[in-house]
């Protein structure tokens, strides 16, 4: 699985605008189509648009050649971090021999064998785990914002003038707990289908095409477009959007006029789990501050506990338990000793895993995560907090399963393969040069000991691939016997003795074997250093073959004809 | 045994039909490559999901592309793989936007259409877009700087003449062991570029082998012509040359036979790699020198030329 971290950068941006978003995105759309390299491309946008980088990025007064310099090391840092948290996790999960290797600048390749749910492998491995603790605000505070919304969403809608704002904001005070009854609260009464151009105004193209039906309460939509998607839950005081409004909720959120009327001090977040009700799913909404209270960073341990049986959990259901570190613990406690009758969000990822409500100060620095979590779900939430989050998002690049059906045959078929072509040429050698061809099936073997006995030193994963070089190795390596002993025989032909012959026989073709096998190896350096894993596996063992076989076809050979000819006096030579 | 020793054949004299089945096997495979618009390329290359499915019971191709259109996925490529009975398919998709978790959709369609008949997942490749024109940015490159490498080392071994010779041969061995992919419609995947590669090498192998008789002659024989002692060399080494590519096409195409489905385009290559690499270095390197040789220089000056360059 091939990972890449392209995102690293947005770490550090201050003073984020549009600005920023377009000479990120053209750099970025650089490099997927051009294959340019990120930093340099960087720096040549800024360049280009008259822009400092120290206005977005670094300290003031740093030059642009110094930000890059810190800005390459912050991304070099943020991958050798991901490398350590994947490490982490991975060992934990209890793969055997797992492989997490770094390719390029901001590439990352994970072999994992032997896992049997490859979703689950997924997930631990590629989930951000970005934790934090916000408070989530009241709900005087969150009316009031819900009704800045729907004000300049009328405006939009209507084109109406924008009228004196203090009334505005008076109105707002008593309007706040009397809307709140109006909220419809999941019924579907007094609901109709709206579509979405009567909310935004104009449709554009793309959109046109998906179901565009909005369910809003015909009490409040006209006075209210953006509250009347929303629904209060009876009884908890949530706020939720039907599934069905969520497309519209969101693009609300990202209109500039409705971005201008959130304070900058707080968000809107979602939960991570929708709300199931007979009729239909709904997702949570809170507004939060935007400064997290705690960090992820903070926490010393997570664990997965039984509950005993809460208000919020039944008996038997699993729940993440989290200790937090010495500083994490003390301002926990500042929290929650300042924040009573509060909500406290936890936020994983950047949506709201829950909300508890503050009842008392806690000292202890210990928190919880309930969910409707299954026993695996739970310990792998809890098995990512332990292990820490990753310094950036990860996006899968290339992803190759091979079930164990599959693995097995390749064995059986990479195995079948060598014995029986190591079969052949033996078989054929001997028939061809007879007593020479022995001793050339004896360098053989050892070739293939050799190639294993390397491979295994080096733990190198065998790919099929890789069996497919062994077995190249096996008919490559006999080239240089047969090289050497077609000299020989010439040399017999033109009359040398049997020793002169050998003599002459090596000499002259041990030039020849060189530069035949420098080349291949020329590209077998080739296909290690740009191939990918198999690829990279075949370029080994091709290598390691053609070394060996020069090896032992010059060398081990060699001492066996001499040791033959020096113990008996051979006339003729079995070649 | 011995096969091949002291043969006579004129392959210089012969070398007009060489360049005949050269040039059509050329044409022809680049004509094909021109009609399909270039190579068939695997999702390696193009971006995609790739699964490997096999079924207890039997199913049809057209069932499965059923069940796959109600996820939109009907256009996909479903193809039936190994032996009839053992309904295996090889289920394939172009690269979806962004995110889309091509292979659990399948996966999930197919359990729930096929309850009663469960399968196993044998393979599941899924490369995303980007990667896919790197790789192949990557591949032809990988070629290239081979050939370079390769172009400088045999002249510094030898002699510039015979480094363009070895690397016409190498380009004619590529060219057309990607025309006969082309014309068989065989699908061109990471493993594929690799035996491209290896075939670079390889092919290589002989063809040094003449040049070094070449160069080991000419210092022998001085009163024979160029063309003669070129034709000298290769017959020399005709022996050699058959039985090393020989042991060789044994070892790989028992791979070919018993390898399996997911090899079986490498070592297809493989096998045509050595076939056309030791055809090219008989006909093709050897020729191209003696043609340079005899158009830049008379042959007798050109000889000491090479006779000083050579150890």
């Amino acid at each position: 699985m091939k990972l890449t971290c392209h995102n690293c950068y947005e770490i550090w941006q201050k003073n984020k605008d549009d600005q920023l978003d377009d000479i990120i995105n053209a750099t970025q759309t650089a490099v997927d189509q051009e294959g340019a390299e990120f930093f340099p491309t960087l720096e040549q946008n800024f360049r280009a648009r008259n822009i400092d980088m120290n206005r977005y990025f670094g300290r003031k007064g740093q030059t642009n050649q110094d930000i890059i310099s810190d800005l390459r090391e912050e991304a070099q840092d943020a991958i050798n971090r991901t490398l350590e948290v994947l490490r982490n996790r991975i060992d934990q999960f209890g793969v055997s021999e797992p492989s997490i290797a770094k390719q390029g600048s901001n590439r990352i390749v994970i072999e994992l064998a032997g896992v049997t749910s490859i979703q689950r492998a997924k997930n631990v491995i590629s989930s951000t785990a970005q934790l934090e603790f916000k408070l989530v605000e009241e709900p005087e505070i969150v009316w009031s914002v819900l009704d800045d919304i729907d004000r300049v969403m009328r405006i939009k809608q209507r084109g109406e003038a924008l009228t004196d704002t203090t009334t505005e904001v008076a109105k707002s005070e008593e309007s706040a707990a009397a809307d709140s009854a109006q909220l419809a609260d999941g019924q579907k009464a007094n609901e109709e289908e709206v579509s979405i151009d009567d909310l935004f105004g104009e449709q554009p193209e793309e959109e046109a095409q998906e179901d565009t039906s909005l369910l809003v309460d015909q009490n409040t939509f006209a006075e209210k477009p953006f509250t009347a998607l929303l629904r209060q839950i009876r009884g908890s005081g949530f706020i939720a959007v039907p599934q069905q409004n969520m497309r519209a909720v969101q693009r609300a959120f990202s209109l500039p006029e409705v971005q201008a009327v959130i304070p900058s001090d707080v968000e809107f977040l979602f939960g991570n789990e929708p709300l199931i009700y007979d009729d239909g799913q709904y997702q949570k909404l809170y507004l939060t501050k935007k400064e997290p209270e705690l960090l992820g960073e903070m926490l010393s341990d997570a664990s997965v506990q039984i509950s005993g049986g809460t208000q919020s959990l039944s008996a038997g259901e699993p729940y993440v338990s989290m200790e937090l570190n010495n500083e994490g613990a003390k301002i926990f406690s500042r929290v929650t000793g300042m924040n009573l009758d509060r909500q406290l969000a936890i936020v994983l990822d950047g949506k709201v895993a829950s909300a508890p409500v503050i009842t008392t100060k806690i000292t202890t620095g210990s928190a919880s995560i309930e969910g409707s979590f299954t026993m695996e779900q739970a310990q792998d939430l809890a098995l990512i907090l332990r292990a820490g989050a990753l310094p950036a998002p990860l996006y899968s690049i290339t992803e190759n399963t091979v079930g164990p059906s599959l693995g097995q045959d390749s064995i059986n078929m990479g195995r079948n393969s060598v014995l029986i072509g190591l079969l052949l040429v033996v078989f054929f050698m001997i028939i061809y040069y007879k007593a020479a061809g022995i001793v050339a099936d004896f360098a053989l073997i050892l070739n293939i000991v050799f190639v294993f006995a390397v491979m295994a030193g080096f733990h190198a994963t065998l790919t099929l691939p890789g069996i497919a070089g062994i077995i190249l190795t096996v008919g490559m390596s006999v080239d240089a016997n047969v090289l050497i002993f077609e000299r020989i025989r010439e040399e017999l032909r033109s009359g040398k003795t049997v020793r002169a012959a050998i003599d002459a026989g090596y000499g002259r073709a041990f030039v020849t074997i060189l530069d035949a096998n420098i080349t291949t190896l020329i590209t077998a350096v080739v296909l290690y250093s740009f191939g990918t894993g198999p690829v990279k596996g075949f370029a080994l063992t091709l290598s390691i073959g053609i070394l060996a076989s020069m090896f032992t076809a010059i060398v081990v050979t060699r001492l066996v004809f001499d040791i033959v000819t020096s113990r008996y006096a051979i006339k003729k030579l079995s070649i | 045994m011995q096969l091949l020793q002291n043969t006579k054949i004129d392959f210089i004299g012969k070398r007009k039909i060489g360049y005949i089945i050269s040039g059509f096997l050329i044409v022809v495979g680049l004509v094909s490559l021109v009609v399909h618009g270039g190579p068939a390329l695997g999702i390696d290359f193009t971006g995609g999901t790739s699964l490997d499915l096999k079924f207890q019971n039997d199913v049809t191709a057209s069932e499965l592309r059923a069940s796959l259109s109600d996820i939109g996925f009907g256009n996909a490529e479903i193809k039936q793989i190994g032996l009839d009975q053992a309904n295996e398919f090889l289920i394939r998709v172009e690269q979806m936007e962004e995110g889309t978790e091509a292979a659990s959709m399948i996966e999930d369609e197919l359990h729930k259409d096929f309850s009663d008949n469960q399968y196993e997942i044998r393979s599941v490749l899924e490369v995303g877009p980007k990667i896919g024109g790197e790789l192949a940015r990557a591949a032809v490159l990988a070629i290239l700087i081979s050939m370079l490498g390769i172009l400088i080392y045999i002249s510094w071994r030898f002699e510039f003449k015979f480094a363009a010779g070895a690397v016409a041969a190498l380009f004619h061995d590529v060219i057309i062991t990607l025309g006969i992919f082309s014309l068989l419609n065989l699908e061109i995947s990471l493993a594929v570029v690799a035996a491209f590669l290896t075939i670079v090498g390889y092919s290589l192998n002989d063809t040094i082998v003449v040049f070094d008789r070449i160069r080991e002659n000419l210092k022998l024989l001085r009163r024979d012509t160029f063309t003669d002692i070129v034709n000298i060399s290769l017959n020399q080494t005709l022996s050699r040359t058959v039985i090393t590519s020989f042991t060789t096409l044994i070892v790989v195409a028992v791979l070919y036979l018993f390898g399996g489905e997911v090899i079986h385009n490498f070592s297809f290559a493989l096998i045509v790699g050595i076939v056309i690499g030791t055809y090219s270095s008989l006909f093709v390197a050897s020729p191209i020198v003696l043609e340079w040789q005899t158009r830049t220089a008379d042959t007798k000056k050109g000889k000491s030329a090479i006779l000083r360059k050579a150890r």
